[in-house]
């Protein structure tokens, strides 16, 4: 267990070391000297003079090499030193962390919500393949998949704010405010996962320990409850996982349209107005965050499903 | 306590089969264990023994159902009884070990939380008195460590553990009867005498009855009041152990005894001074951490062209980490293995060709026989479809299978047929050297002994180089020319086979050759006049005690 910690932990060092290195060299590789662009940015329209971009490209430690400056900036970064926004002229770090509060929360309820929807329609499907209620659910969540968040969002805003106005459409203020966003996003992780839960179930409950433990005097039930439900919930830990990091900077849609404050819209924000630092910065928390998520799922895994990866011994 | 169990007329059938003459699965099974009896169920793969002993237990899959007569424990009619009362006797009165131990566990959870549902639901136990009980059973059936034996998960389980764990798990909710279907095939023969030990003790000391489903004639003989022989659904013969053994009435029970006997044949040895075909140098092979657990040491073997190798060890003993690295599958960490064969196909890493142990996982299940088999010839040759379906047919001419299976699918074929195929496989590629990996060990005394002659005119007409890699003493004697013999990842004997049979040298050697007594080659009739002999001293199958 603890060689598997130390590498997942140096592999997950490994990929926030990569992403934020590509992350660094963003202003390198976009058209135009960094120095010049932050001058005219600063200075809108006048000449640029050669002595300026010198002094600034001096000061700002950029004539060092590549592999100093970059490690500079992830010290920085790391420190809570995330530089600038060019728009706003105020800490990235400012504004990173309070979007990543209102994503976190986002992303967690939808998720949180899918699963509690997912879990019970998942285990009745997967008790009994191909019965009426198998169908439907499977029909239902198979839908589900074709009403994808830029379609169902635009909807809810018009039905909510035109015809039904109980719910705010916009915003990010009090719980009701939540309800129409969480449930846009939760709407296709409750597809997946009933379908995951629908197949661990059914392979579960096809194993051979299941009749052996009936052998032993369980009931149906209980041999279900102990032996079939808990199995067949395994692959969900991975998926939730998967989810969870890919919605953390895939929640745009669902933010931008009902203007919640979280990392997708600033993310876009940041991209539209070429805001390079808040980009920078929100990229790299949202990778860090993302590869932490998945380790940490790893482990779990291998907690509650003791042959993944297990000693012979 | 104390409760016979009686089936009188049992039929069992699908219960979708409707029309005047439904298929019967099993008809008119009647059969009485008394308390304290061993009584032993015999029969090749399919004849129903296994259905007999989950009809017991109700326990029948979903589209088979008991269409007439009765089943009795004590006074309760199981045919009759609630699913509450069925549950009361599951595993309380009535219980069951099972053929794969391993697959029986729930791969999430502990041994001991296994054992705990037994002895809540049927003893009443909780808490710290079922832990203390659990661990108790554990100590019972020969765990050295039944403190760390509770807390293992079955995968750390070796399968003779696996198979104690689940004795223990039977015996929790304190049996009158003990179903054991076929419990110790898959063990080698050390493990087996074992486990039936066990049982014998439980059996003696509080009168446990036991069914024994088998189809491995030496453990009936050595340790069954009464033999049961089952053939397509039906009891066709029945009696006293000694008796039916030795004057069997009916040709099917004449059969099964005759396949359990391996009279070893007379083959023309290869000459000593034919060619090494494989040579293996100081082969090693460690898996793990740092390369610290090894599974081979030092191996050093050759092969000669025409010759028959026995490779004997016990379950764990690196055999099939051997035969991996022959076929190439498994690189050895250290040492060489050298291939020198003639011809064109030489080259090739098809030359040396490997039948799998378990025929059922060797093919995918969802491609037919046929693309299962065309699939080896694709990459490696040019041939137009007609040509492949030509060697097709010729493969499984050879190896004697009905060409009309070969649209079937893996699960719509029996276990012999199945490595029947898996030998035609192999046989395609023109192979020179064929390594068996325990290429008999799931099949029944009937089907075992076919495939082996089959194996055996399939070496002689090709010229094929075999190693036969076992557990199973009587398969090595009646195969072999030479026989070597791994412990721990390392060869401690080779030897002749008659030799080696006549008077092993190393210590493991005497073991494994000690244990194999009863052996099925020729030691049945003296084991059964021995056994006579203990019966009159008053003792029984194994040394006395106490």
């Amino acid at each position: 267990m603890l060689q598997f910690i130390t590498k997942r932990t140096a592999t997950l060092l490994a990929a926030v070391a990569v992403s934020s290195f590509a992350v660094f060299l963003i202003p390198y590789v976009t058209p135009g000297d960094p120095v010049r662009k932050i001058i005219r940015s600063r200075v809108a329209g006048d000449a640029i003079d050669a002595s300026s971009v010198q002094a600034l490209a001096q000061n700002l430690g950029l004539n060092e090499s590549l592999a100093t400056q970059y490690f500079r900036w992830l010290g920085n970064f790391f420190s809570g030193d995330m530089g600038l926004s060019y728009v706003s002229r105020t800490p990235v770090v400012e504004q990173v962390l309070p979007a990543l509060a209102v994503t976190l929360s986002l992303v967690a309820m939808s998720l949180g919500l899918a699963a509690a929807v997912a879990l019970p329609l998942g285990i009745i499907s997967g008790l009994r393949p191909g019965s009426m209620p198998d169908k439907a659910i499977t029909g239902v969540t198979q839908a589900l998949i074709a009403m994808p968040e830029y379609w169902v969002a635009p909807v809810l805003v018009l039905v909510f704010a035109l015809k039904l106005p109980v719910l705010p459409t916009a915003g990010w203020n009090d719980l009701s405010s939540a309800v129409l966003p969480v449930f846009t996003l939760a709407l296709r992780p409750i597809s997946f996962f009933t379908s995951a839960v629908r197949a661990g179930i059914i392979d579960a409950a096809a194993a051979d320990h299941v009749p052996a433990a009936r052998a032993r005097g369980l009931s149906h039930a209980q041999s279900i409850i102990r032996h079939v439900i808990p199995n067949g919930m395994v692959p969900l830990s991975t998926l939730f996982a998967v989810w969870f990091a890919g919605l953390l900077g895939g929640s745009v849609i669902v933010e931008v349209i009902f203007a919640v404050p979280g990392m997708g819209r600033l993310l876009f924000d940041a991209v539209i107005n070429s805001d390079i630092p808040l980009a920078q910065g929100g990229v790299v928390v949202v990778v860090a965050l993302a590869v932490g998520v998945t380790t940490l799922a790893d482990f779990v895994h291998r907690l509650i499903s003791p042959t993944v990866g297990g000693s012979l011994a | 306590m104390s409760a016979r169990l009686v089936l009188a007329d049992l039929d069992v059938r699908h219960a979708t089969d409707g029309g005047p003459n439904p298929r019967r699965l099993l008809s008119g099974v009647s059969l009485a264990v008394e308390p304290g009896e061993f009584v032993a169920l015999v029969g090749s793969s399919g004849s129903g023994k296994t259905l007999t002993a989950m009809s017991c237990l109700r326990l029948l899959p979903p589209n088979l159902e008991i269409a007439g007569g009765s089943i009795r424990l004590g006074d309760l009619d199981l045919t009759r009884a609630t699913e509450a009362e069925l549950n009361k006797v599951r595993g309380g009165r009535l219980g069951m070990l099972f053929q794969q131990p391993k697959r029986m566990f729930n791969p999430n959870r502990t041994i001991g939380s296994h054992l705990k549902e037994p002895l809540r639901l049927h003893a009443g136990l909780r808490g710290a008195k079922a832990r203390a009980r659990a661990v108790e059973l554990l100590e019972e059936v020969g765990f050295a460590d039944p403190l760390r034996g509770i807390r293992s998960h079955p995968h750390q389980l070796s399968g003779g553990m696996a198979q104690r764990a689940m004795t223990a798990l039977a015996l929790a909710g304190q049996p009158d009867m003990l179903l054991a279907d076929e419990p110790t095939s898959a063990l080698d023969r050390v493990l087996e005498r074992q486990v039936l030990q066990l049982l014998d003790r439980e059996r003696r000391e509080r009168g446990l009855g036991i069914l024994y489903i088998t189809h491995n004639l030496a453990t009936v003989a050595a340790y069954a009041d009464r033999v049961l022989v089952m053939n397509a659904g039906s009891i066709v013969e029945a009696g006293p152990a000694g008796e039916l053994l030795t004057r069997p009435a009916t040709d099917y029970a004449r059969d099964l005894l005759a396949a359990a006997q391996l009279a070893p044949v007379s083959r023309r040895r290869p000459a000593s001074t034919e060619r090494e075909v494989l040579v293996m140098d100081k082969v090693g092979k460690h898996f793990g951490p740092k390369r610290a657990r090894s599974a081979l040491e030092n191996v050093s073997l050759t092969l000669r062209r025409g010759e028959i190798l026995g490779v004997l060890g016990q379950s764990g003993s690196g055999k099939s980490t051997l035969a991996k690295a022959i076929v190439g599958l498994e690189a050895p960490s250290t040492g060489t293995i050298t291939r020198r064969l003639d011809g064109a196909a030489a080259h090739l890493p098809t030359a040396v060709q490997l039948v799998f142990q378990e025929p059922h996982s060797a093919f995918d299940p969802r491609l037919t026989l046929r693309a299962s088999l065309a699939a080896p010839l694709r990459p490696h040759r040019s041939l137009t479809p007609a040509q492949r379906d030509e060697r097709i047919a010729t493969a499984i001419k050879e190896v004697e299978l009905d060409a009309g299976l070969l649209d079937r699918r893996p699960g719509q074929c029996s276990g012999g047929q199945l490595q029947r195929a898996t030998i035609a496989r192999a046989l395609l590629l023109e192979p020179q050297v064929l390594i068996c990996d325990e290429a008999t060990s799931a099949l029944d005394a009937l089907t075992q002994r076919t495939i082996l002659n089959l194996l055996l005119r399939l070496q002689r007409e090709h010229h094929l180089s075999l190693i036969v890699v076992s557990h199973d003493m009587d398969v090595v004697r009646y195969m072999c020319d030479r026989v070597a013999v791994l412990l721990a990842g390392r060869v401690v004997e080779v030897a002749e086979t008659r030799d080696f049979f006549a008077a092993p040298q190393h210590p493991h050697s005497q073991a494994l050759v000690g244990a194999s007594i009863p052996c099925r080659a020729d030691g049945l009739w003296t084991m059964l006049d021995a056994r006579t002999h203990a019966a009159r001293a008053g003792l029984r199958g194994e040394a006395p005690e106490g």
